[in-house]
């Protein structure tokens, strides 16, 4: 069954641009056009207005929890092209830092894997990702790669702290030697892979299908396979699946997962990365499984009805 | 039930504008969705501005099937713990009782559902109720079929015995009715007397219509040898017994033997003169039409199906099934009704076409429980091996997964998920740990259940980042003893460092330490870090100290500022701690212990005195810190003295 179980009415005054739960579920974060970042108390399915967050001076675009180990802290980025980081101390949410190093709108935030501490991607319009690292005592490092994709970066999204096939391969107890990677997608119709070394970040990757400019990029949590698998969708109306078996991580192959007849602006996997949810401009959420003889399939798809809320059964599951 | 095969179904979310989109997000178990606007700004005109929650496996937060879960869960970790190298032969009653059980445990269920829907005054709840009673009932005639074809895998004689009984368990309706007619003022005469007799007759329950129809022919003496006659046949229609010495094949004779009589009977039209006894008759020769003219008493095409068998040929063999099932749909339904999904999986089962059973069950039935748990079933009894699947996990394990999925995003029921992952071993571990960092640590006490489950398991990872979390917690709470023991647990130097500051910077302003039972059980754990260390040594100072063990407590004073274990910051609070020791009657530091300590002293003030232009520390503390030194360098050198002299004593 799908159906619809809480509804939560954020008050904001001007468009909804992105809500994320954080790690439990327990607490909700939205921005909006309307300047705002508003945190939601939804446990039990209530929802208690717990902070609003005002700082930005433009639409804000994208917001994200970072892991609960740092505490509660939440990152905003907006048009106004600034960054801002915001942290629960006593029950009240203030500033913690901001980042204003973007010459232009800043369109995505991502925290990296926790085993990295406190490090946030940012992609902006100015092309250009940066990366916040926390150092402790109110210090936080910048590192920026200029020109990361011409006219501009649209998403960017974190590989796991695995080194893929290194629960294969690692000899138990030891820790694996994880190396930094994340992902970006942007207005040069690319998807590019990005690897720190000694302390540099460094393209590691360039991967071409798309047409037209990539509106997001997701890379899926490891499951314990030695494969590494990255969604994108773009303008050109095509999701594709990207997987990489090789522990070099130099060759990716790409399989289209369906060709929608308008943009495709999001999509995200589910924690254990067996479900795929990807959002366009047909007024749709579709989510797609991986059959058990890897073909993905659409299972089910959430659609803007008119009036009451209406339950519909799902199909579960798939196998053709 | 649902169609098979059928496109993704679609869930309506209420929304306004046209050139609007979709934006949604994963929670952990839900999927948020609200209407937004992904093109740059602009007007947006009018704004909606609601997030909805929408949840997959509802089913799962319902009170009632909660019991299903546990129970289930019970039966499910018992199967899984059956020894492999046990001879099949020994397993298979085994296996067959815990599929009894699995089906005891959704009648159960179904029970409790069908109180509560009748019982309720909420149209709502009573449609919902009853919607989840007609699944169950579905699921439970479906499992029960396969128990009987797949894990019982009765041979011919008995595989008739075992459908007949599956028929009888599912269309129960009869006895209710029967009791209502008997205990009716004159059965014989009630309106409902010859379908009850009728239906006990397609059911093969010839005992009760033999008593049944006494009833009828003491009120027809004239018909009394009518009767008898059909007494007769009745009561000698044989049975197979598979426990006993009758080998099939002598049954076959005997029924076939019983069947020329009842053949004998129509052809002599021996009951034209009553049409109840005829049908009956017909019936029991295994007429087709005559069966089909009862379609409304069978109401469906498999009790037709056992019904066909049981009267005309009651010997059939696994194999043969599928042509009388099939033949059956094709005879039951007539040719514009379309077989329904329930259909489909049954056909597939009479066709012992498995796959296609669990395949055809996972889209139809909106939950994973039923084909996660039957599957697992199937698989134990070896009947699921040739089915290698691509997606690199087997299909019994796809299936847990989904179903331990579903479970774990429940408040409670998630526990119960931890061990579905833990009997899928390929990916079970990852699901575990992928989940289990999701699960909600509002209390100390579910921490720790969380945290027993990752230690167990030796998920390392997943077991740090609960006792950071904790750490975390404790810190901001200001409770520094807990922050410290969760970062000890961690192994988190650089946090045990900062709690320890914290309880160092405590003792300086309060002259007390908080929680000493956790600091005097440091034990090898204070090596984690630097300062956790000297936090442990320098409460052992203060314990000695306390037990006037004076020398041993001067000692350790003295080699944590020369074995660099103090922080600098802190060697004016050892060196003031030093006082009364100096200022004891007899000498505790020897003269080599105090010629250090005036090193430390001298190392320090000559640091102090560099830094202090600048400082901001007022007068008042500035004549505080001289009198301190002064004191101390007083103290140092009255001690040396005596230590000397008491040196020089001991010498001679």
């Amino acid at each position: 069954m799908v159906s619809v179980i809480n509804t939560v009415d954020t008050s904001h005054e001007d468009m909804i641009h992105d809500a994320q739960m954080d790690y439990y579920g327990t607490r909700l974060a939205t921005c909006s056009s309307d300047r705002t970042v508003k945190i939601f108390d939804v446990r039990n399915g209530g929802q208690i207005l717990v902070a609003d967050l005002r700082g930005h001076e433009g639409p804000v675009w994208q917001v994200a929890w970072a892991h609960p180990m740092f505490g509660n802290i939440l990152a905003s980025c907006s048009y106004d092209r600034k960054v801002i980081i915001w942290k629960e101390e006593n029950g009240s949410w203030d500033k913690m830092y901001e980042y204003t190093g973007h010459e232009s709108s800043v369109n995505s935030v991502c925290w990296g894997p926790y085993d990295f501490g406190l490090i946030l991607a940012c992609g902006s319009s100015d092309g250009a990702i940066s990366l916040l690292t926390f150092t402790g005592d109110q210090q936080w490092d910048i590192k920026k790669i200029s020109n990361a994709h011409t006219i501009g970066c649209n998403a960017v999204s974190w590989a796991p702290a695995v080194v893929p096939g290194s629960l294969i391969d690692q000899p138990s107890g030891q820790k694996p030697n994880y190396v930094k990677r994340f992902v970006s997608g942007g207005c040069d119709n690319l998807v590019k892979l990005w690897k720190e070394e000694d302390g540099q970040w460094k393209e590691d990757q360039k991967l071409e299908a798309h047409s037209d400019w990539v509106r997001d990029v997701g890379w899926a949590p490891s499951i314990g396979l030695p494969t590494s698998t990255i969604a994108s969708c773009s303008q050109d109306g095509r999701v594709f699946i990207w997987t990489c078996d090789d522990p070099a991580g130099n060759t990716w192959t790409a399989k289209l997962l369906h060709k929608f007849n308008d943009v495709v602006w999001h999509v995200s996997w589910s924690i254990t990365g067996n479900i795929l949810a990807v959002s366009g401009g047909d007024n749709k959420v579709t989510l797609w499984k991986e059959s058990m003889d890897g073909q993905w399939a659409c299972i089910s798809d959430v659609s803007k009805g008119q009036g009451a809320v209406s339950t519909i059964t799902d199909t579960q599951q798939n196998e053709q | 039930m649902e169609e098979v095969d059928v496109e993704p179904a679609v869930t309506n979310i209420p929304a306004v504008g046209d050139k609007k989109h979709m934006g949604f997000a994963w929670g952990p178990g839900d999927i948020l969705v609200y209407e937004t606007l992904y093109q740059p700004p602009g007007p947006s005109g009018s704004v909606f501005p609601f997030i909805h929650e929408v949840r997959k496996d509802e089913d799962i937060y319902s009170p009632i099937l909660r019991k299903l879960f546990n129970e289930s869960h019970h039966i499910f970790v018992g199967l899984q713990t059956i020894k492999e190298d046990l001879p099949s032969k020994s397993k298979k009653p085994q296996f067959v009782s815990i599929s009894k059980n699995y089906r005891s445990v959704i009648r159960a269920c179904m029970e409790e559902l069908q109180q509560v829907a009748i019982s309720t005054n909420d149209a709502q709840v009573a449609t919902q109720y009853g919607n989840q009673v007609s699944i169950l009932l579905a699921i439970e005639l479906i499992w029960n079929l396969c128990e009987v074809l797949f894990i019982d895998a009765a041979p011919a004689g008995s595989l008739l015995l075992h459908l007949l009984d599956w028929v009888r368990l599912h269309k129960a309706d009869v006895y209710e009715k029967a009791r209502e007619v008997l205990h009716s003022e004159n059965p014989a005469e009630h309106p409902d007397y010859w379908d009850v007799v009728v239906s006990y007759v397609l059911q093969g329950k010839l005992e009760e219509v033999r008593q049944m129809l006494v009833k009828q022919a003491t009120q027809q003496p004239a018909a009394r040898g009518m009767y008898n006659l059909m007494d007769t046949l009745l009561s000698k229609m044989p049975y197979y017994n598979p426990g006993g010495t009758q080998t099939l094949t002598e049954f076959d004779v005997k029924w076939r033997h019983w069947h020329d009589e009842v053949d004998r009977c129509v052809q002599d039209n021996s009951f034209a003169s009553n049409q109840h006894l005829e049908l009956i008759c017909k019936i029991l020769l295994g007429s087709e039409d005559t069966l089909l003219q009862c379609k409304d008493l069978l109401s469906n095409w498999y009790h037709f199906l056992v019904t066909r068998l049981l009267f005309g040929h009651p010997t059939v063999k696994p194999t043969e099934l599928h042509y009388f099932a099939q033949s059956s749909i094709n005879m039951f339904l007539d040719s514009r009704t379309a077989p329904e999904p329930l259909d489909s999986i049954l056909l597939a089962a009479f066709e012992f076409d498995i796959h296609q059973v669990i395949k055809d069950c996972s889209i139809a039935l909106n939950n994973w429980w039923f084909v996660a748990h039957l599957t697992d079933l199937l698989d134990h009894c070896k009947l699921l091996q040739s089915h290698n699947l691509h997606f690199g996990s087997n299909l019994r394990e796809f299936l847990l997964l989904e179903y331990a999925s579903g479970l774990f995003t429940h408040h409670s029921l998630w526990q119960l998920a931890v061990d579905y992952f833990d009997h899928c071993p390929e990916f079970g571990r990852v699901y575990l740990e992928l989940q289990i960092e999701r699960v909600p640590l509002e209390t100390e006490r579910k921490a720790l259940k969380v945290l027993r489950i990752c230690e167990q398991r030796q998920m390392s990872e997943q077991v740090r980042s609960v006792c950071k979390i904790m750490a975390m917690r404790a810190l901001r709470n200001n409770r520094l003893g807990s922050a410290l023991s969760w970062s000890i647990r961690a192994k988190d130097a650089a946090f045990a460092t900062l709690i320890s500051e914290k309880f160092l910077q405590d003792y300086c302003a309060r002259g007390t330490f908080s929680d000493l039972d956790l600091i005097d059980n440091l034990g090898p754990s204070m090596l984690l870090s630097d300062r956790l260390t000297f936090l442990g040594k320098y409460r052992e100072f203060h314990k000695l100290y306390g037990e006037k063990r004076f020398t041993e407590a001067a000692k350790l004073l003295l080699s944590l500022m020369t074995a660099k274990i103090a922080p600098r910051s802190f060697w004016m609070t050892l060196l003031t701690d030093a006082l009364p020791l100096l200022e004891q009657k007899e000498a505790i530091f020897s003269a080599e212990q105090t010629y250090e300590l005036m090193f430390c002293l001298g190392e320090l003030t000559s640091s102090l005195n560099t830094a202090a232009p600048g400082t901001d520390r007022s007068m008042q503390e500035e004549d505080l810190e001289v009198t301190k030194v002064e004191l101390l360098r007083l103290a140092l050198a009255r001690n040396l003295a005596m230590a000397i002299v008491k040196e020089g004593t001991v010498d001679t």
